[in-house]
C-alpha cells in the first residue's frame, strides 16, 4: 500500500530532493521555511526527519562540522527508494483529486 | 554573521537533556548555525536568544505533550466525577487518582531519560508535563463549572475540597513533577545504561 504523506512530510522530503548533497538539518529547516512561507519550529522538522527515517523513507549519515556550528557534526539526509515512491504517490493522489477542476477555483460559492 | 555569538548556556543544557546523544550534536549544531548566521545578525542578541530558547522549548514540548494530555485528562475526569457523582467517602477515589498522577509523572521521567540517556531529562519532562497540563486542567474545571453550577453540584464542589483546590492543585503539581520526574529519570537513565552495556 502507498505511504500516505502529510503536507509537512512532503515539504521535508521535497526539501531533501531540492538540496541533493547539501541536505542537512539546518538547510532542510530553511528550505521548508521558505517554501511554506512561515516560521517553522526546528523541533517539528527534526521530529519529522526522525519519523521518516524510521519508516525507511530516508537515510542519514554524519558529516564534518564547521566553525560556525562550534565544530558540531552535520547530519545529512538522502531520499530512499521508498521515499521517492511515497512522494510520487502523494503527487498522483493530489492530481487525482484535482482532476477536471480549473485552478484557482472560482464561482463555486 | 558572528562566530562568537553564543545562545544561553542553560538552554543548551535543557536541549542536551531531552535529545539522544546521537541527535544532540547535529541538532544543537543546526540551531547554533541558524542562530549565528541568520537570527543574531537580523534580530540582535536579545531577540536571537528568545528565538533559541523558543526552539529548545519546542523540543521539550514534544517530549512532554503526550504525558501532559494524559495527566490533564486524568485530573479533569476525577474533578468531573467528584462534582457530578460525589461519593460518600473520597479515599478510594483519591488513592486511585493519586496513583494515576504519580504513575504518569514517573513514566514521563522514565521514558524521557531512557531515550536520551540523561537522568536530567526526567525532571525537565516531569516539570514540563505538569506545567503544560496545568492550564488544560484549569480550563477543564472552568468548563465543567460553566455547564454544571446548580445547587447540588455546588454542594458537591464544596464537599470535594472546594473550587480553590481544583484551581490551585494544577500549579502545585509542578513540585511532584520535579520529584517524580527525577526518580523516573534516574531509573530510565539506569535502564538505558544497562541496555547499552
Amino acid at each position: 500500500m502507498a505511504e500516505v504523506l502529510g503536507a509537512f512530510e512532503q515539504a521535508v522530503l521535497l526539501a531533501i530532493v531540492r538540496l541533493r548533497e547539501g541536505a542537512y538539518g539546518r538547510a532542510i529547516f530553511r528550505e521548508v521555511q521558505e517554501r511554506m512561507e512561515r516560521d517553522v519550529a526546528a523541533g517539528a522538522v527534526h521530529a519529522t526527519l526522525v519519523r521518516l527515517e524510521k519508516k525507511n523513507l530516508l537515510a542519514s549519515s554524519l558529516g564534518p562540522g564547521t566553525p560556525i556550528r562550534g565544530g558540531r557534526a552535520r547530519r545529512f539526509y538522502r531520499l530512499q527508494p521508498k521515499g521517492l515512491r511515497a512522494l510520487n504517490d502523494s503527487r498522483a493522489a493530489a492530481d487525482n483529486l484535482w482532476h477536471g477542476l480549473k485552478w484557482p477555483l472560482k464561482g463555486y460559492v | 554573521m558572528s562566530v562568537s555569538a553564543t545562545p544561553p548556556g542553560w538552554a543548551e543544557v535543557l536541549l542536551r537533556a531531552v535529545l539522544t546523544p546521537g541527535d544532540f550534536d547535529s541538532v544543537s549544531g543546526d540551531l547554533l548555525e541558524q542562530y549565528r548566521e541568520s537570527v543574531h545578525p537580523a534580530r540582535g542578541g536579545r531577540r536571537a536568544d528568545i528565538w533559541y530558547v523558543t526552539q529548545v522549548l519546542g523540543f521539550v514540548w514534544r517530549n512532554a505533550r503526550l504525558w501532559a494530555t494524559l495527566l490533564a485528562v486524568a485530573v479533569i475526569a476525577r474533578t468531573a466525577m467528584d462534582w457530578l457523582v460525589p461519593p460518600v467517602d473520597f479515599h478510594a477515589r483519591a488513592n486511585v487518582s493519586t496513583l494515576l498522577g504519580v504513575g504518569i509523572l514517573l513514566l514521563a521521567g522514565f521514558w524521557a531519560a531512557s531515550r536520551s540517556g540523561s537522568f536530567a531529562a526526567g525532571p525537565v519532562v516531569g516539570v514540563a508535563t505538569a506545567a503544560i497540563a496545568a492550564p488544560i486542567e484549569v480550563l477543564g474545571a472552568v468548563t465543567l463549572l460553566a455547564g454544571w453550577h446548580d445547587p447540588m453540584t455546588m454542594a458537591a464542589i464544596r464537599g470535594s475540597g472546594g473550587l480553590e483546590e481544583v484551581l490551585t492543585l494544577p500549579l502545585v503539581m509542578v513540585v511532584p513533577g520535579i520529584v517524580l520526574g527525577t526518580i523516573g529519570g534516574l531509573l530510565g537513565a539506569a535502564v538505558k545504561r544497562l541496555r547499552t552495556a
